[in-house]
This record gives structure tokens, sequence and C-alpha cells, in this order.
């Protein structure tokens, strides 16, 4: 037996043995063709999820998101309840409310007398929407709006509620839904953050908007919010030191990519490479924003648009026109937040003064894009965080109300982007409390908002912590009916 | 009856039974062929029939075996060749053909099975057990090396692989080996939502995949078949398919609806089932009346097969179809930089959407080099780029644009002409450009255009009104400015240092281009026309209140916009208060007169010393005597909310403490009702010029409110942050 395993040792040449060879790995080829990933090994690249997207042709291409912060009243802007004004003072009957739960600082009031609105509501454009006195450049551009009075939330406090609709959960530290567009398409313009922030404060009850907002939660930090100052110079630390000019500047970035580089070969940590990128792209918008603040490119109507103050940096009207700016240089997502309506008390009158600033820019954002033929694949958001109620918090007085938070019922507009104009979607009762037809979710508004980016929401995830997130969470339908 | 072979080792002669047994039932199934029309299966017979497609794959390999056997064999004494072995095999293969012949036989008499595939199976079948018996019997007379036994053994495989192939369709429909190279079924149907029929594009598509494999003309279980309409409304042996006056809509959709294990649920167990949706869908359809021309456009948007024809037609994700071949994907990032990003629409998609961005980068081969590209771009930005008229020269070769952005380029619309070629473009936007109306015309040669944006150009409104082609495109302007009179913003004041040197100089700005800016200094009220033209930047050589205003033909003038600016001196080496200010107004003590910094005009920003029961009083010291001619005091006023100039104001000075004198006095007067509200203030006093080592300031606060005011009778505040001295 020796022998004979001796002998075919022996025997077996290396031209049999190659040609046995050849059929092995002939046969172990053909199978890989049919077994496309067997040799990839271990986990799937991510970038390969990233080159699937998007999931198909999207109708916008860039958002900008008007978050009136606080929570305007859409009683006294566009949800025209004449029933409130005739039972004007009368208790919110408990058929209506039906039990469900106040915040505390009504809960415990003794009554809830209803408050009609103040303000003269009047129909606006083909659509006949109803819109208050408030706001007289909205009812300018109603043909080009589609008004959803269905939105509904979970939460009913704003730091929960502002951060459910920011990132699609309650808790913090999830990806905000600019960080997940920024997952999910990258960016457009290589020379400026694809996910920008802008702030601004009106005169009335503020609430706080902080940076968790514009978190990129697990994603990486390239796909954070970058918050733009509200000063004139809206990057800080952009311009070269004295002394410095673009070539000594472009050197210096040079060497330093390349020790970056060195270290992320050795350790391969990705947040090097993103920090490279980053050095990269703030050398580029050291050309890029100044031509963002430029005016002199602006015809003179542009203030007359936007109204003056959009010359005053800071302001809701500045930051509508940067808004415009940076949505036509490519941002994917521009978040404005404006602060100052949460209408507690004195609310006809913090409301007048919110309205001035918000009006007019945000009528002006719309028309303006639409003259650049730029509205189709811009997609224009307005609203807060939730709605506010049809009681009065507080003495109801002849002239004078509070309202409290509402989750159940509130408007938002939108405009662009593939969304139907000239449309009014979802209806509530006859005292403004419940949905009586098409709810909205905020689930289902950022299923909607995907789906415009062409992105599939049940699609779009990302696994963290042996779990896959996605913006939705495990819900989310797509508002069909308001698509074009 | 013959016998092949006379040997036999067997004990007892296994091999004549077994062919006996086979010849027998080869017999039988002839005669039950003879006489088809009047055989009925007995009951007890049917498990038999059922036993068809397990048993029928022993004769197909086995006959096989033998064929292929018979087939290598070349020559009579081949080592290859083994008489009784291929004897044994033969001998199997005739027995389970005829056994899986004959359940084959009465499997084809259950109901739902006719047409041509089973004639032709099921006499193929025959054919095989009858020949294959035959073949068995002249054995002997067809040694393997013969030609003419490869000949029957040639004919025997081509038999077993159509009757197979044959069996298999009638099995898993026709369909089902080739599927994978036939048009997807499950593909979108290329039909839009206006033009989707009901029942040919929603309904029958899910009958054809999930139901006509059983009921089709050559399967019909229970008599059912289902490919065409007049097939659907005559139903099968249990009846009509539906049925609206019942609460189940009748047999199709209550068999669709029973729980999967029962015996009557459709598609049976082991099938592909419907999703919830076909079932919805097909109900809803049954229910409007199974209608078969009915449109998709003509229903309400809330019926659920609207909804089905959205997700499967795909009205809410439209999307253009693109018949190019798509650009490599190297090439595609090799033409990507930072300033010109191509992307294509979608994944897959082979249409691309070029962009460019900064213009200060842009040169006009950025447009070239992306030539080769040119059959797969359909939608150009070039928004504020330096593009001229000639470069359109370019832009017009990419022949697949259905999207041209050129707003605020330095076109000037000569060459509009260069786009005739753009047979698919649908919107052209030229805002923010000096094309001309005239330019336009050649426009008129683009089938497809729908939108022309020309808002901010050379065109005039009466202009726009003109411009309406018959089948031409829309012409969209936007918000037109010249009827709108509004105020201009106030300047800015470059400056925002309050305490400044002698011989600063402060600018303004404003970001309106053509803006005149006009300014005093003397504190009077600047208007259009006779106060100081701003030129360049302005000079403070002394205490000054800065006040401008903007103006523009077509505007109203700005608002005013002032500044005061104070000349700080001398540096004080030391401050002390003499009396405490009150607890709520005592920003930094006194530190905060000679701090340098101006409080803002809000009375909580914590920086003012706000006195109001006693008097203001500051002990100002230097190291060495100074040569000294005035002090100035940083005040405020905001009156309704108490806080008002000062009664009076004195200035002590000397080398020390205990030797001062009195400088200088000053009197204020109260405020009369009406007058300026909230204001930064300052008052100087001027003395003589001389040497002074000390200098006491006292502001008196008025002690009763004037009777015009809320609070009359009442004491006022008075607030102070900075004391300057020269």
């Amino acid at each position: 037996m020796e022998k004979q395993v001796f002998d075919f040792g022996m025997n077996t040449t290396r031209r049999h043995f190659l040609s046995k060879m050849s059929l092995g790995i002939g046969s172990a080829a053909l199978g890989s063709l049919l077994v496309p990933d067997i040799f990839k090994g271990g986990e799937a690249d991510p970038s390969d999820i990233i080159a699937g997207l998007p999931h198909f042709a999207p109708k916008a291409k860039r958002i900008i998101y008007l978050f009136q912060n606080g929570a305007p009243s859409q009683l006294d802007l566009f949800d025209y309840k004449p029933m409130l004004n005739k039972m004007h003072g009368e208790e919110l009957p408990e058929s209506i409310r039906g039990g469900q739960r106040l915040t505390g600082m009504t809960a415990n009031q003794a009554s809830f007398p209803l408050a009609g609105s103040m303000f003269n509501f009047k129909q606006h454009g083909k659509s006949g929407a109803w819109i208050s006195e408030l706001l007289p450049y909205t009812a300018g551009i109603v043909d080009d709006l589609c008004f959803v009075k269905s939105l509904n939330t979970d939460a009913i406090n704003h730091d929960p509620a502002l951060t459910f609709f920011q990132t699609g959960a309650q808790v913090g530290n999830r990806p905000s839904m600019g960080a997940w567009l920024s997952y999910g398409l990258g960016s457009e313009n290589k020379n400026l953050p694809g996910y920008c922030v802008l702030l601004s404060r009106g005169k009335g009850n503020g609430q706080g908007v902080y940076s968790k907002l514009w978190t990129n939660g697990f994603l990486d930090s390239v796909h954070q919010g970058v918050q733009f100052s509200s000063g004139e110079n809206p990057v800080l630390y952009l311009g070269d030191p004295e002394g410095m000019d673009r070539t000594q500047r472009r050197n210096m970035l040079d060497k330093l990519a390349e020790l970056n580089q060195g270290t992320l070969d050795e350790f391969g940590d990705p947040e090097i490479a993103t920090k490279i990128q980053q050095y990269e792209m703030a050398f580029r918008m050291q050309t890029a924003v100044p031509e963002i603040t430029d005016m002199s490119k602006e015809p003179e109507s542009i203030v007359k648009l936007y109204g003056p103050e959009c010359l005053v940096p800071g302001t809701y009207a500045a930051n509508c026109l940067l808004a415009r700016k940076l949505s036509e240089q490519g941002v994917r997502f521009i978040q404005l937040y404006h602060q100052g309506w949460d209408g507690h008390g004195k609310l006809p009158q913090e409301i007048r003064g919110q309205c001035m600033d918000s009006d007019q820019a945000s009528a002006a954002l719309v028309t303006d894009l639409k003259q650049r033929g730029l509205l189709d694949e811009t997609l224009v958001i307005w609203g807060g965080e939730f709605g506010r109620t049809n009681y009065c918090q507080g003495k109801l007085e002849k002239d004078d109300y509070g309202r409290d938070h509402h989750p159940r019922a509130f408007t938002v507009w939108m405009a662009g982007g593939g969304i139907k104009p000239g449309m009014v979607y979802g209806e509530t009762d006859e005292f403004g409390y419940n949905i009586v037809k098409n709810p909205v979710h905020v689930h289902d508004f950022h299923a909607t908002i995907l789906n415009q980016m062409g992105l599939d929401h049940e699609k779009l995830v990302f696994k963290h912590q042996g779990r896959r997130y996605r913006l939705t969470d495990v819900a989310g339908k797509i508002v069909k009916d308001i698509i074009a | 009856m013959s016998r092949p072979t006379t040997e036999s080792t067997w004990p007892f002669d296994l091999k004549a039974i077994v062919y006996n047994m086979a010849f027998f039932l080869n017999g039988l199934l002839l005669f039950l062929l003879v006489f088809e029309e009047q055989f009925t299966v007995p009951g007890w017979l049917q498990p038999l029939g059922r036993l068809h497609p397990l048993v029928l794959h022993f004769p197909l390999v086995v006959l096989l075996l033998y064929a292929f056997w018979v087939l290598l064999v070349e020559k009579p004494d081949s080592v290859r060749w083994h008489q009784q072995l291929s004897e044994m095999l033969l001998l199997l293969g005739v027995f389970t053909a005829v056994i899986a012949a004959f359940s084959g036989f009465i499997l084809s008499h259950e109901a739902g099975y006719e047409g041509e595939t089973l004639f032709w199976h099921k006499w193929l079948g025959i054919w095989i057990s009858v020949g294959s018996a035959a073949w068995f019997g002249l054995i002997r007379y067809l040694p393997p090396w013969k030609l003419y036994a490869k000949l029957v053994a040639g004919s025997m495989v081509v038999a077993l692989l159509i009757g197979g192939h044959l069996g298999g369709n009638l099995t898993h429909g026709e369909d089902f080996l080739t599927g994978a190279f036939l048009p997807s079924k499950e593909d979108t149907p290329r039909v839009a939502m206006e033009q989707a029929f009901v029942y040919e594009h929603l309904v029958q598509p899910v009958l054809e995949q999930k139901c006509y494999s059983c009921h089709n003309d050559q399967k019909a279980k229970g008599e059912l078949r289902m490919q065409t309409q007049d097939l659907l409304l005559k139903g099968g042996k249990n009846g009509i398919l539906w049925d609206t006056t019942q609460a189940n809509l009748g047999l199709l959709i209550s068999r669709l609806h029973l729980p999967i294990d029962d015996k009557k649920h459709m598609p049976p167990r082991g099938k592909p089932q419907l999703t919830d949706e076909e079932v919805v869908l097909l109900a809803a359809w049954v229910k409007g009346g199974s209608r078969f021309d009915q449109k998709v456009a003509e229903l309400e948007a809330t019926d659920p097969v609207y909804a089905y024809a959205q997700k499967v037609i795909g009205g809410d994700r439209q999307q253009d179809h693109y018949d190019f071949e798509a650009a490599s994907a190297d090439q595609i990032a090799k033409l990507n930089t930072s300033y010109r990003l191509i992307a294509p629409l979608a994944t897959g998609s082979p249409a691309l959407a070029v962009n460019f961005y900064n213009r200060a980068q842009f040169k006009a081969s950025d447009i070239q080099d992306i030539l080769p590209l040119k059959e797969q771009v359909v939608s150009m930005d070039l928004s504020k780029m330096p593009i001229k008229d000639e470069d359109l020269k370019l832009v017009g070769q990419f022949t697949q644009l259905r999207t041209l952005i050129l707003n605020f380029t330095d076109l000037q619309g000569t060459s509009l002409g260069e786009l005739s070629g753009l047979a698919h473009m649908k919107l052209l936007s030229l805002s923010g450009t000096a094309v001309k109306s005239q330019h336009l015309e050649p426009l008129k040669r683009l089938p497809a255009l729908q939108k022309v944006f020309v808002w901010s150009t050379g065109i005039s409104p009466q202009e726009l009104a003109q411009l309406k082609w018959p089948n031409g495109p829309e012409f969209q302007s936007g918000f037109d400015g010249d009827t709108v009179v509004i105020a201009l913003t106030p300047p800015v004041i470059e400056n925002e240092k309050t305490f400044l040197k002698r011989g600063t100089q402060v600018s303004l700005r404003h970001q309106i281009p053509g803006v005149s800016m006009r300014y005093t200094l003397d504190g009077s009220e600047p208007d259009s026309l006779l106060a100081n033209l701003y030129k360049g930047p302005i000079t403070i050589d002394k205490n000054t209140n800065l006040k401008v205003k903007a103006f523009k033909p077509g505007w109203l003038g700005s608002a005013k916009r002032d500044k005061l600016f104070l000349i700080a001196g001398q540096p004080i080496d030391s401050v002390r208060l003499l009396y405490e200010p009150e607890k709520k107004y005592s920003a930094l003590g006194a530190a905060a007169l000679n701090d340098g910094i101006k409080s803002d005009a809000a009375m909580g920003s914590g920086k003012w010393l706000g006195y109001r029961n006693t008097d203001f009083g500051a002990m100002l010291h230097f190291d060495k005597p100074v040569t000294l001619s005035s002090v100035t005091l940083s005040m405020f006023r905001k009156l309704d909310s108490y806080i008002f100039p000062p009664v009076k104001i004195e200035v002590w000075g000397g080398p020390d403490e205990e030797h001062l004198k009195r400088l200088k006095v000053i009197q204020v007067d109260v405020p009369k009702e009406k007058s300026l509200n909230m204001s930064n203030i300052s008052y100087t006093t001027d003395f003589p010029s001389q040497d002074l080592s000390c200098i006491k300031v006292m502001a008196y606060p008025l002690s009763k409110l004037p009777v015009w005011h809320p609070g009359k009778g009442e004491k006022a505040w008075i607030f102070i942050d900075e004391l300057l001295v020269n």
C-alpha cells in the first residue's frame, strides 16, 4: 500500500497536476459566477448600499424646511373654524376632547373655554384655501401650495416633538432628516456642506433650538448639519489669516492631508477620512461662500420681494434669501428654524409679530424659486412641531387669549418638489380638535418627503448596534394623494 | 409468449414473471384505450393515478440509462457490455414504464386535463411503454453494436425526452422551463395611468401569474378556463365566478379568502399565492361589477383599485423612459470634478444631470470636456456661470437635454438658435439674463418645449403678454418689483465701537448697489439734498452723533441710523464710587466707568450703573498730573422706564481729593412729554485746560417725575456706563 502511494506520487507529473488543478479551478470559477458574492467575504460594503441610491428618479432634488419653531396656531392661520367663534367662551365639549391628554400647563385648568380666532379668514386662489388676514403674502401664492391640515404627532411638548419631527424618534441621538438625506444621496455641490442650518428668532414666546436636532446620530459625522452663523459672515473662520495666500494654504493642506492619510492607512479610522474631506471642502468653501453672500448678482427686486429685512443678517427674511442661494448652489437640505411661535398667552399680539417676520419672506422664497424655474425640483415645507388648542389657556378675554400645545391636528404647507400645487388635504372636525379625514402622521410625512427625494423609506437603512434603523422607524405610509 | 434468453440463474424465473406482468398490463392499457369513451375510473384506482408524478421518473431514468449504454457499445466483444445486467435494466424499464403509463392514463381521466399537450403526452407515454416491451422482446435480434439497435435506442431517447417535457409542461405550465428568458411578468406594464384599463392592466396580469397555470386550455381544473373574457364569464363546473348579491362576492373571491388549509382554497397549497393587495384588487374589481372596459382614470382616488394601480403602474413615480445607452461609470467618474457634478437621475438610469458650481472656477472648456456624454445628459444647470452666447454652440450638441437652466449667466440671447436641435427640451430657464424678446424666435423650432422662464430679463411685461405662440411653450415671469415702492434699509455703520481714538475713520455700507448715503455730524436730520454725501470714510475727531440715511430713485428713503462716537482720550488710572448704585443695576461697580465698553441700549444689559435714591458721584485719580479740558458722561435715557437725564452735572478738579475746585456745572432741562423716549446720550463738560491729578464727577437724578409721566411725583433714575476725560 505504501508503495502504491509512493508510486502515485512519483507518477503524478507536473503537467498532470496542473491540468487537474485547472479543472478544479475552472469549476470553482464557474461556481463563483453563479454565486456572485461568494468570494466577497464578510459584511457587505456600505458604499455599495449608497451606490444603489437614489432608489428611483427623484422629483425633488433639494429641500428647504422653514421650521416655525414653537408651534404656530393653525386655528389663527389656516384651519378656519367658524364654530369656535360661534361658541366662543363656551366649554369644549367632552365628546370632542374624548379624554385625550393635555399638557401639564392646562390639564388642571378648571374650564376649557373655546376660543374663536380674532382674525378674519378668506378663501384664496383656485383651490379656495382659507387663509387668515395675518398672512397676506401667503394668501397670494396659495395656488402654488399644498396645505396638509391633518398632520398629527405623538409628542405634546416642544423638545420631544421637535426631536420627533427632525429625527423620527422622540429620544435624541438618532440621525436627523437632513443627515439621512446626506447619507442617502450625498452632497450635490462638493464645495458646500450638504446640510445647512439657519436660525432666527421672532419676538414671540420662544423655545430652544438645540444642535441635537441636526445631529448625524450614528451616521458618519460628515452628514451632520452645519449651523451657519447669523452674523455678516455665515461661516466663521473661513478667511485665510493675514500673510497667508491661497497657494500657501494649498501647500499646507496637502502636507496635512499626507500626514492624515498616513494615520488613516495605519489605523483605518473613518473619522480621519472625514477630516481630510472636510479640510478640502473648507478650502473650496473659501471661494464658494463669498459667492453666496454676494448681493451684487441679485436683481434689485429681490429686496422688495423678500422685504428689506432680508438685508439684515440673522433675520428670518435674510435666512430665507440665504436658503434660496444655498439651494441654488446645490445644498441638499436647508433647515431654517424661526423661534417665537409658542403662544401660550397674548397669542393675538405675538402671532401678529411672528407673521410679520415669516409671511412675506416665506412666500417670497416660493415665488423666487418659481421664477428661476427651480420650484419643480425644490421642496419647500412650512410648519411647526405641533398645533395649538382650540380652547383658551389662562383667562379668555375680549381681545386676548392663549392656546396650549395640540399634537392631534395641525397644518403644514408644502410647495414644489413634485407635490400637488393648489391643494388642501385632510380635514379636522368643526372644532378643529380631531382629524376626520386623511390623517397624516409624522412618519407618513417623512416617508413622503423621502419618496420625493427618490428614496424608499423602507430601504434607506443603517445598521447600528445590531439593529437596522430607518428615519420612519417601523411605520410610515407615503401620502400618495398629494403627489403630483 | 417468447422469452428472450433461455439461460436463467435465478432460483425461480423472476424475469419471466415481471416481463409477463408488463406484457399483460400493456395489453390492458391498449384495451382500455380502445374503449376510452366508456371508461370511468373506479374510486379505488384514483390513488394509483396520482402516483403518476412519482412513478414516471423510474422508467425515464432506467430506459435512458439502457439506451445510452446501447449507444456506447462499439463492438461485439466489448468489455463494456454485460449481457445479463443490461437485460435486467431494460426489463426494469419496461415494467416501470407500463406502471407509469397506466397510472398516467388513470390520472388523465381526472377532471381538468385536456388539450393538445395532454394528447401528445398520452400517446408518447403509451408508445414508450409498448415500444420498450417490444424492445425487450426483440432484444436478441438487437445486439447493441448493430446500427439498427442504436437507431432504436436513439428514437427511444427522443421519445423519452419529448414525452417528459410535455408532462412537465402539464404540471408546471408552459413557461416553466423557459420562464427565466421570457420577458418578466413582474415588469410594470408600460402604460400610463390615463390609458390603463382595470382589467387588462391590473386584473389580468394577476390571473395570468397566479391562476392560468391550472385554468387554461391544456389543463382546465374544475372545467374552468380563465384566459379570455368569454371564458371567465362562462365560469367552471361549479358555476359562474362572481355574484355581487352574495356577501362573499361569489366563487372567485370566496375561494381566495378561504384559509389556506381548506381544500377549496385557491390557489391550492404549494402554488404561488396571491398577495393581500391582489386579493383586495380582485374583490374590488368584482364588487365594482367586474367590468372589462373600465379605465383606471375613471376611478376615485380613494378606490383601492386606484391605489393598487398607482403602485403597479407607477402613477406616483412616473419615470421618463430613456432609450439610449448608458455611459460607462468610469467615464462619468472621471469627468466629475469639485465644480462639475455629473450624476445619473436614479440608480440604473442612463440619463445624467450635470450641475456647474463656482463662477470663479468656470472655464468654457468645462462644457467641452463632457461632450462624450452628450447622448446621456438630460439636464444641465449652468446658472450663474459666465456663459457667453458662443458657448451655446456646445450646449446645443447635447441632443438629449430636457432641462436647461441658464439663470444669471452672461448670455445676451443672440445665439439661442444654437439650441434648435434639442428636440426633447421641455424646460428652459433664462431668468436673470439679458435676453430680449426678439431673441426667442428660434425657440419656436423646439417641438417639446413646455416652459420658458424669462423673469428679470430684457423682456418687458408688455412684450411678455404678447408672447403667445400656437402650441408653443408657456412663458413665465415672476415678481416685478417696479410697482412696489418700499423704504430702503438704513446703511450699515461699519464701526461697532462707541469710544474711539481721536481721528478714527468710520465707514458706511449698503447692500443695495447704487444707493446714495447721506450723513450729518451735528445732530441734525440728514435729508436727500443738503446732508453730506458719503464718498469715503468719515474721520471722527470729536464726540459725534453720526446720523445716516440711504436714498435711491424708485425707493423711499431709509429710516435713520445713528451712532454716538465718544473720544476716549486720557486713560483713567483709578475710579472710586462715592455712593453705591442701586443693587439691581450695580454692574461691575466703579470699574465699569473706565472699561472702554459701551453698554447695549438695553437697561437690563448688566453693564449700566443705575442711581435713584442717591446721587451719582465718582472720584477719578491720575498717577501723574495730566492736562485736561473736558469730561464726558456716557448715559442712557428711557423715559417710559423712569430713566431720565440728570438734572445737574458737576465736575470738580484739583491735585488731590482735599483740594478740589468746581470746574463746571451743567443744568439739564427735564424732558417734555412726547420727547425722544429711548437713546444713548452723552454730556460733555468743557473747562479751561489745566493740569489735574484728581477729578470728582457728580450727577443728580430728578427727584420728582413731571406731571405728564405715568409715575409723576416719583423719583427718576439715571443710568451711566462710562466716563471719558480729554
